[in-house]
């Protein structure tokens, strides 16, 4: 034997004890059920994605505490996201190969889910959202289910706004990713007709500079201003340098921009009467007061972003209920999600309809003194 | 609003910026010969450092500006030091040094990120920057800042170019290095001169960026293609040329945005740069 082969010989050697070192790891251990979770950890979107983990590990220690599922740990896997389609698509990949995940909670942002579905659906693997509301992701596999509702409803409830408004000319600023595509795409279908009209301008991910756009767009002199914005970071640079030229128009906020309480509280001056639509928080559920008041203890904060945070709180007990009927397998959990009726959670009153989608609305916000009130008509 | 006023005051704002970057990134290239794209990230730093300084523990804002600027010009100098100059001594070729300084642009980056995270940093905390009527269009306090800090940039480096025998040093070494040396100058010494001095003044634009847009890790390339650009049209390695191509992109730009949608923006500005890489690659000003 020569020293390239014995090298050769090597490698392979190496390279097949990692492999068998990684596929154990892998593999199931008897007293744990591992789930994958995708989160975006960092860019903008991680200001969503922290306080989101912290809901994840808060819930998974709730149910351990209490027994676990069937007498087995949950043990969560969390995977970066980074909010794209892409890198969705690794984390996915990671989670179904390396560490032979049944089910994914995630994505969050809709372009991780859309990246994510194909592969989910490739291995029989339930990708299980309770953030990602794209219409695009109605019924795109049946791998695929969500907890929280699609935007054809938030869509849908602001442009009856604009129409009740008699507003003409609306104005998109949106960000260039699935979920705001889908939203315009969805608002457009709702709204132009009998002369009325959508224009838009978008910008690419991390945009910082929205001068230009925003001066083409107020020299449109739309009837309001949608800004479809992924992230409410993009939508506070927007409403900044809207401040800087000194212009206020009428606007309508994505919810991601009207669920920050905190960037609300900031803007409030220039926020006033801005409208959303956002998926209902019932502050008399008794569920969701107990994951306020048990987030508080456990973070020393308020839950941020509490219509996905009670979603998410619903996804975990909802996954518990599932494994514990049909056993911790992909497509069996996937069929039993599609027969939730009427599961009551932090959220409400869960059904999940056949094409895999909350069957729920959004409901009519307004923006009043840094806060967002629900609209009562 | 008048319309064309605030496209032409927003050309303005941005073509200072991109002058700052470019004077900088051409001096720098002048005398190294290869596309330092860590000059981005050391942009970047400058604005992180201010933004420490200023917003973390409260330090005036003078000193922390001031601070940001000198951070960035001598972390330039720093990485000159311990790694393009011995590439430079080991006659590395320009796609070494450039790959090095991709390295550094990365590890930079990674750097920033993990320290203040991936979010956008504004020096200029919460509320935006109060406005000021001009012709019909706005503009900010930042802004005129921006537009005088680099009409102050430019006048300081003609002068120094022009007017003192360190910058008939920097010409020489621009357009031969060996003759310089065999003309008894340190070239190692001047080069060190000119690196720090050119990441100062990317420091003060990642300083000014912050205060206007905010920061954050990844905005270095996004500052450097700008500069890039507008150096390869008006004559990468020229000081009038960087300042010639800052104006003609930024306007090329902005009209761009008028007439196509606003997601064209930086197609439009490769767009331009093709036609220039192709039958003019030395830039309007440069030399063949």
């Amino acid at each position: 034997m020569n020293k390239t082969t014995k090298i050769i010989l090597g490698v392979v050697a190496v390279v097949l004890l990692v492999w068998i070192v990684v596929a154990s790891n892998g593999s199931q251990n008897n007293s744990e059920i591992k789930v994958g979770v995708i989160l975006p950890l960092s860019g903008d979107a991680a200001s969503y994605g922290e306080p989101w983990r912290n809901v994840f590990d808060m819930t998974a220690e709730e149910i351990n505490n209490a027994g676990g599922i069937d007498g087995k740990k949950l043990v969560l896997i969390v995977e970066d996201g980074k909010c794209s389609g892409k890198d969705g698509a690794s984390a996915m990949e990671k989670l179904v190969n390396i560490d032979k995940v049944q089910v994914v909670l995630g994505g969050s942002c809709s372009s991780e889910s859309l990246g994510a579905e194909p592969i989910a659906t490739r291995a029989k693997v339930l990708l299980f959202s309770a953030v990602s509301s794209s219409p695009d992701l109605t019924g795109k596999s049946k791998f695929f289910v969500r907890d929280y509702p699609s935007d054809s409803a938030q869509s849908k409830v602001l442009a009856e706004l604009a129409i009740q408004k008699g507003w003409k000319n609306v104005a998109f600023i949106q960000e260039q990713t699935d979920f705001a595509v889908a939203l315009h795409k969805s608002f457009t279908d709702n709204f132009q007709a009998e002369g009325r009209t959508v224009s838009k301008e978008e910008f690419p991910k991390d945009t910082a500079d929205f001068r230009t756009i925003i001066a083409k767009v107020r020299a449109g002199n739309p009837d309001a201003v949608f800004v479809d914005v992924q992230t409410a970071m993009a939508g506070e640079r927007i409403f900044k340098q809207m401040q800087e030229i000194s212009w206020k128009p009428n606007l309508l906020l994505s919810d991601p921009a009207m669920g920050d309480g905190q960037m609300l509280e900031k803007n409030k001056v220039f926020l006033e009467g801005a409208f959303g639509a956002e998926f209902v928080i019932d502050p008399q559920n008794t569920k969701l007061q107990h994951l306020l008041e048990a987030y508080k203890a456990k973070f020393g904060k308020d839950v941020e972003y509490q219509s996905y945070a009670q979603a998410i709180y619903d996804q975990v007990y909802l996954l518990k209920d599932g494994i514990e009927a049909v056993g911790y397998n992909g497509e069996k959990l996937a069929g039993w999600l599609r027969t939730v009726n009427n599961w009551q959670g932090a959220s409400g009153s869960i059904t999940i309809g056949a094409d895999g989608d909350r069957v729920s609305a959004h409901s009519l916000e307004i923006v009043r003194s840094g806060k967002a009130e629900r609209v009562i008509e | 609003m008048d319309y064309l006023a605030q496209f032409t005051l927003n050309s303005i704002i941005n073509g200072a910026l991109y002058i700052l970057i470019t004077l900088g990134f051409n001096l720098i290239y002048g005398v190294t010969k290869f596309v330092n794209i860590n000059h981005g990230a050391i942009a970047v730093v400058g604005g992180y450092t201010t933004y420490y300084l200023f917003r973390v523990l409260g330090w005036q804002v003078s000193v922390s500006i001031v601070l940001g600027v000198l951070v960035a010009g001598l972390l330039g100098l720093l990485l000159d030091r311990i790694v393009f100059r011995y590439l430079r001594e080991n006659k590395s070729s320009n796609v070494t040094q450039f790959i090095a300084s991709l390295g550094l642009f990365t590890i930079t980056q990674s750097v920033l990120a993990i320290v203040f995270g991936s979010q956008l940093c504004s020096l200029m905390g919460d509320g935006p920057a109060r406005p000021y009527n001009i012709f019909g269009g706005f503009l900010t306090s930042v802004h005129l800042a921006t537009i005088i800090s680099a009409l102050l940039a430019v006048f300081f480096m003609f002068l120094l170019l022009r007017y003192t025998r360190f910058g008939k040093i920097v010409r020489a070494l621009s357009d031969d290095e060996e003759v310089a040396k065999i003309m008894g100058i340190n070239t190692g010494q001047v080069i060190g001169w000119v690196v720090f001095i050119g990441s100062a003044l990317a420091g003060l634009a990642g300083v000014l960026v912050g205060f206007d847009l905010g920061i954050y890790p990844a905005m270095g390339l996004i500052i450097l293609m700008s500069g890039i650009i507008a150096s390869i049209i008006g004559g990468i390695g020229n000081f009038y040329g960087g300042v010639l191509g800052s104006i003609i992109l930024v306007v090329i730009e902005n009209l761009g945005m008028v007439v196509f949608p606003s997601e064209w923006r930086m197609a439009v500005a490769f767009a331009v740069l093709v036609p220039f890489l192709i039958w003019r690659p030395q830039g309007i000003l440069g030399k063949k």
